[in-house]
């Protein structure tokens, strides 16, 4: 049947060729601009999940703030590969006595990709925005800042309310953006930023194209232009960096298919860490799920290993609740809930829920479907039956579960670093977790000192555990698979950015 | 393609079969109008939807294990007399699941289908029966429905439902009314202008005795044609919308998902896709072939002059 | 075979029959057709408007989120006019489609318009040329079929098309990027240049998924073929004609061809239409960005307004192409001439 199908095939192929030949062949001789031999100057990144847009502030979603951060944007600060601070759009900054005050001094000669110099202002008027027009839920990361001085055009103040740990961790992140004043009427299309790259052409779920600016006021990158282009499943893109058509995969999402690059010398293969964990979340606030035995029982039904083994073919690592081994706080909370079906039912028998029927609500993202079928399967072992519910992802799994909570489990990438208080700490958060006990211990921690604060953190992620507020299925491994000879790839995505500013061809 | 409307081969449209009695799109080329015996394409179509049904009907008694099971100890094996098809990537019974798939292969081409001929069939005989202002309406809300093909109107019904078998099914269903429609009216309009008919007008019979007493049953040949039809668009369509993420959610076993599923397979395990790959083909074939042997059958001039 | 009963059955019953020595009644019957194909729209953007308000959910609030204040959310419908009342919402997208101005959308906030366009252009290349490649392979082997239907040839064809027609045209394409693409390195696997940009590229990335396409409808017009021809061939006035000394062949080219063209251009018509949409799948696969995928992305965003206006453009393709069937065929069928 596939020789008779194949024939048919042959035909056809035969028929195009003949059909499309001449034009073919008259065109062939002056286009292809050959990046054989000499070194090439742009650069191909194959991702999945594309943005909607390009304005963080108002739209959720992790691909916008993934393609523009450290490309487009810059902070005050970063995070280099290993998870610290380090020094951006701030050559140095001082801490006041009570550790409220914050002194940056700017660097001097930057400019945004319209022309416009950066200055002490856009700092204040960047981190003023955020209270006023963001509406995203990391603006609560800016909560603690109580007032914002210009000092001089290349210093500002930042006075907190109280101390905080966490607050210049958060500038790293997407909330610490520079924009400039002039240029935020069209963020959704428009994006105007410090980095080395301005946005050049942007396709809504095909393309965005990065130039390299002249202006740019540190190193230059080693590309010219680099064009992120989206895919809408994983097998495109491996196809697509197979025939030469990209030359790198950002995080993978079929690492299924990575066994064929492995063996192949002319693509190279990192499988690096992240700070995305692929959660289990259980609604606190609602039946089944606001008896803590039910959700206790559920973590011990569940065999991590084999979910990471089947679902994503072992890549990843196993973590306990939302704490990457790159977090200071970091605890190995593993031994918490082993698997063991029979303290599941038994659990389940003290509360009462045998035979418990629950919906499983999966957005369409490919980590999410492949890890669905595999904990239906163990659920099912230990009596809970569970029924899948498909939500796309972003549009109605934010609506409906991240807006109206209105499930009862599900599962996502959760990519945001240091997050754990952002999820448990609040108890509006879509896992609606009873923060009662970690509230105080939280706040003690952020005032307190470094060691205090690690310890303070240590004790929440303890407590969260026992109460087995939410799952945590997997720790997100970050895949890289890119052209041997095309360097600088970040093989860790600790935070929201895919940095490209190191790419270089050799 | 997958989910278009394909029309079938023009031996049953009213103009054909006013005119001849063609040779018709048969493979076997020798089956022959108004034979009773049973031709090979009739004979090939049925063996394979009995495979099929019988397939479906087994997954309700027994399978060798529960398709939905992971055993991730056994992922990925190839074919061995544990498991007859291999296992899949969460070590699930792919012969299971092709049992099983069976089932909802049938069940949503029986629904949609079943959807279609309850409101398609009576719609074109009132149309056929009453012309006029009724036959005009019914047939532009035919024309409004035919520019919403079954694959637009799916994801349409995704957008505002969300997706699920059951969202897949109405939308096949809803897609393929028209058909019905037209098929129902062209045979009643035939019918209509047969002497018997004018005998039992002039006999003052009701229009809905007439209806029920000599159109129903003559145009009911083309009736079942047209489902048997509709019935391989429909398990074409749902292969297509499972593999676009928008037909029968997981973990219930769908030959289109295990299809879309299998993809990342192919280099290694290219049996994953063989298996649903082939059993779509037969499912469909099954379909398309009793649809033409059936149209043989059924002529519809000599049902018109049977009477 | 619905779509064809369609223009059949109009033909016969509906309205008056053409005749080109009745200047006048020509003329009355493309008016008809015109005004049907009028109402017919504006029928189907007042249900598909309607329909896509069943979506749930304000959706200023899904593009804010929770944390959007009470004054955002109000200035953001104010932005997205859905404050305003359903019927002054309606006309001003109705008189959007009419001028080609579908407004922004409210996710992406890029003009709809210009994208469209581009994704019809696209759409449309790939469709066209896919139906041209399946004429060209349909067309000789079909009538092969036919004429050599006692054969094996002819038998082989018939059952070759049949599991043509049997397989998804998304395992089409699969297969054929892992074979000719990831295996051998021939063509590209995916993507889509545009024909300005670069036209070999162009042609290099159209001929793996034209080909998926063609296949499967390659098959099925295969199969009109052969039928149109069978039937042709049974008629009388070739028996005649080889009465008074034809050629089995001459006659068949002589008198046949034509007839056996009139099926087969309706079809063709029909299959046009649906594959402006059906071929999302493909498009899937080969990563174009046609009207199909564009739908489907707008869908997953809960993009109501590009919903709505791509879903008005593929309706009105489809029924234009059914107009065009609907003339073309009145225009070339001697029999409904004859009937006049």
């Amino acid at each position: 049947m596939m020789r008779r199908k194949n024939a048919i095939l042959t035909t056809a192929a035969i028929a195009t060729a003949a059909v499309l030949g001449l034009a073919g062949c008259s065109a062939g001789a002056g286009n292809s601009a050959g990046s054989d031999g000499e070194t090439p100057t742009t650069a191909t990144i194959a991702l999945t999940g594309t943005p909607t847009n390009l304005d963080f502030t108002t739209t959720a979603g992790s691909a916008i703030p993934q393609a523009l951060m450290s490309n487009v944007y810059e902070g005050l600060v970063e995070l280099d590969q290993s998870g610290e601070i380090q020094p951006l759009l701030a050559s140095e900054w001082t801490v006041s006595d009570d550790r409220k005050t914050y002194t940056f001094t700017l660097q001097e000669g930057v400019t945004f990709s319209n022309g416009d110099e950066f200055t002490a202002d856009d700092v204040k008027f960047s981190f003023d925005r955020v209270k006023t027009d963001w509406v995203s839920s990391l603006k609560a990361k800016m909560d603690v800042v109580d007032s914002v001085e210009v000092v001089s055009p290349t210093e500002v103040a930042v006075t907190l309310s109280k101390p905080s740990n966490a607050w210049l961790f958060s500038l790293a992140t997407p909330v610490g953006a520079i924009f400039s004043e002039d240029a935020v009427d069209d963020l959704a299309n428009t994006p105007v930023g410090t980095g080395p790259y301005a946005v050049e052409a942007w396709t809504p779920n095909e393309s965005l194209v990065f130039d390299t600016r002249d202006d740019y006021w540190g190193e230059a990158p080693g590309v010219e232009q680099v064009t992120l282009k989206y895919f809408a499943d994983a097998t495109a893109t491996t196809n697509a960096l197979q025939t030469g058509d990209v030359d790198a995969i950002a995080n993978l999402q079929a690492p299924e298919l990575l066994s064929s690059f492995e063996s192949d010398d002319q693509f190279v293969v990192t499988t690096g860490t992240s700070s995305g964990e692929v959660s289990l979340s259980m609604n606190n606030q609602a039946a089944p799920f606001d008896d803590v035995r039910v959700r206790q029982a559920v973590l011990y039904a569940l065999d991590k290993q084999a979910i990471l083994d089947t679902a994503w073919n072992g890549y990843g690592s196993l973590v306990a609740t939302y704490a990457a081994p790159t977090d200071p706080y970091y605890e190995d909370l593993n031994d918490a809930y082993p698997y063991d079906p029979e303290k599941a039912m038994d659990l389940l028998a003290e509360a009462g829920q045998e035979n418990l029927d629950i919906t499983f609500t999966v957005p369409t993202r490919p980590y999410a479907q492949a890890v669905s079928e595999i904990v239906v399967s163990q659920l099912k072992d230990v009596g809970i039956n569970a029924t899948i519910e498909s939500a796309e992802f972003p549009a109605v799994w934010l609506d409906q579960v991240f807006t109206q909570h209105d499930y009862q489990m599900t599962t996502v990438l959760a990519v945001e670093a240091r997050d754990i208080l952002t999820v448990f700490n609040d108890p509006n958060y879509y896992i609606g977790y009873d923060n009662s006990k970690i509230a105080p211990i939280a706040e003690e921690a952020d005032a307190a000192d470094e060691d205090g604060y690690v310890d303070g953190m240590k004790q929440v992620a303890e407590q969260i555990v026992d109460d087995a507020a939410s799952g945590v299925l997997f720790l997100f491994p970050n895949i890289t698979v890119a052209k041997a000879d095309l360097q600088g790839m970040p093989e860790n995505a600790i935070i929201e950015a895919l940095d490209l500013t190191n790419l270089s061809w050799n | 393609m997958s989910t278009q409307q394909v029309p079938t081969p023009p031996s049953q449209a009213p103009r054909t079969s006013a005119i001849s009695a063609p040779g018709n799109a048969s493979t076997s080329g020798t089956a022959r109008s108004g034979k009773r015996k049973l031709s090979a394409t009739l004979l090939i179509g049925l063996i394979l939807i009995g495979l099929v049904a019988l397939a479906a009907i087994v997954s309700f008694f027994w399978t060798p294990y529960d398709p939905t099971q992971a055993m991730p100890a056994d992922r990925l094996q190839g074919s061995s007399l544990a498991h007859l098809m291999g296992t899949d990537k969460y070590g699930r019974d792919v012969f299971s699941a092709m049992l099983y798939g069976a089932r909802i292969t049938l069940f949503v081409g029986v629904i949609s289908v079943g959807i279609a001929i309850l409101i398609g069939t009576p719609l074109g005989i009132l149309a056929g029966i009453r012309g006029g202002w009724i036959e005009e309406v019914i047939m532009r809300a035919s024309d409004i429905a035919l520019a919403f093909p079954a694959l637009l109107l799916a994801i349409m019904f995704s957008a505002v439902f969300g997706a699920s078998t059951l969202t897949a099914m109405v939308a096949i269903g809803i897609a393929t009314i028209p058909g019905f429609a037209r098929v129902a009216r062209s045979g009643t309009l035939q019918v209509m202008t047969t002497e018997y008919v004018l005998a039992a007008r002039a006999a003052s019979q009701s229009r809905f005795r007439i209806a029920l007493r000599h159109v129903l049953p003559n145009i009911i040949g083309m009736v079942v044609v047209q489902s048997s039809v509709s019935f391989a668009l429909a398990v074409l369509a749902e292969a297509g919308l499972s593999f676009l993420g928008l037909g029968t959610p997981p973990p219930t076993p769908s030959w289109g998902r295990m299809l879309q599923e299998s993809q990342q397979f192919l280099g290694t395990e290219p049996m994953l896709a063989v298996w649903p790959g082939i059993a779509i083909a037969i499912a469909v074939m099954g379909f398309n072939l009793l649809g033409d042997g059936l149209r043989d059958r059924f002529d519809p001039k000599l049902n018109g002059s049977r009477g | 075979m619905p779509e064809t009963t369609t223009a059949l059955s109009r033909a016969h019953h509906t309205i008056p029959p053409l005749n080109p020595r009745n200047p006048n009644r020509m003329a009355i019957r493309i008016l008809i057709n015109l005004a049907r194909f009028a109402v017919t729209y504006v029928v189907a953007t007042v249900v598909v408007f309607l329909f896509m308000r069943l979506i749930p959910g304000d959706p200023a609030q899904i593009a804010l989120g929770v944390n959007a204040t009470p004054e955002l959310l109000e200035q953001t419908r104010e932005q997205f006019g859905t404050n305003r009342p359903l019927i002054v919402q309606y006309f001003e997208w109705f008189g959007g489609l009419l001028t080609g101005d579908f407004g922004t959308s409210y996710v992406t906030r890029t003009d709809i318009s210009p994208m469209v366009l581009d994704r019809v252009q696209v759409s449309l290349i790939l469709v066209l040329t896919a139906m041209v490649v399946a004429l060209l392979v349909a067309i000789p082997l079909g009538t092969w079929a036919a004429v050599k239907h006692r054969n094996f040839s002819g038998v082989a064809i018939g059952l070759g098309s049949q599991i043509g027609v049997a397989v998804p045209g998304f395992l089409a394409g699969i297969l054929l990027v892992i074979v000719f693409a990831v295996g051998l390195g021939w063509l590209p696997a995916n993507g889509w240049t545009a024909p300005a940009v670069d036209f070999g590229d162009f042609i290099r990335r159209l001929i793996l998924p034209v080909v998926a396409l063609a296949s499967v409808q390659g098959a099925i017009l295969t199969r009109y073929v052969r039928s149109a021809v069978l039937e042709v061939m049974s008629e009388d006035y070739l028996r005649t004609a080889r009465a008074k000394g034809l050629s089995k062949n001459g006659a068949l080219l002589k008198h046949g061809l034509r007839n056996a063209a009139i099926p087969v251009i309706t079809v063709t018509g029909v299959q046009i239409a649906a594959l402006i949409i059906g071929a999302v799948v493909i498009e899937r696969v080969f990563v174009i960005p046609g009207l199909g995928s564009m739908l489907l992305d707008a869908v997953g965003n809960r993009d109501m307004l590009t919903v709505q206006s791509v879903v008005m453009v593929l309706v009105a393709i489809t029924l234009i192409l059914n107009l065009v069937v609907d003339v073309l065929y009145t225009l070339i069928d001697p029999r409904l001439r004859r009937s006049a």
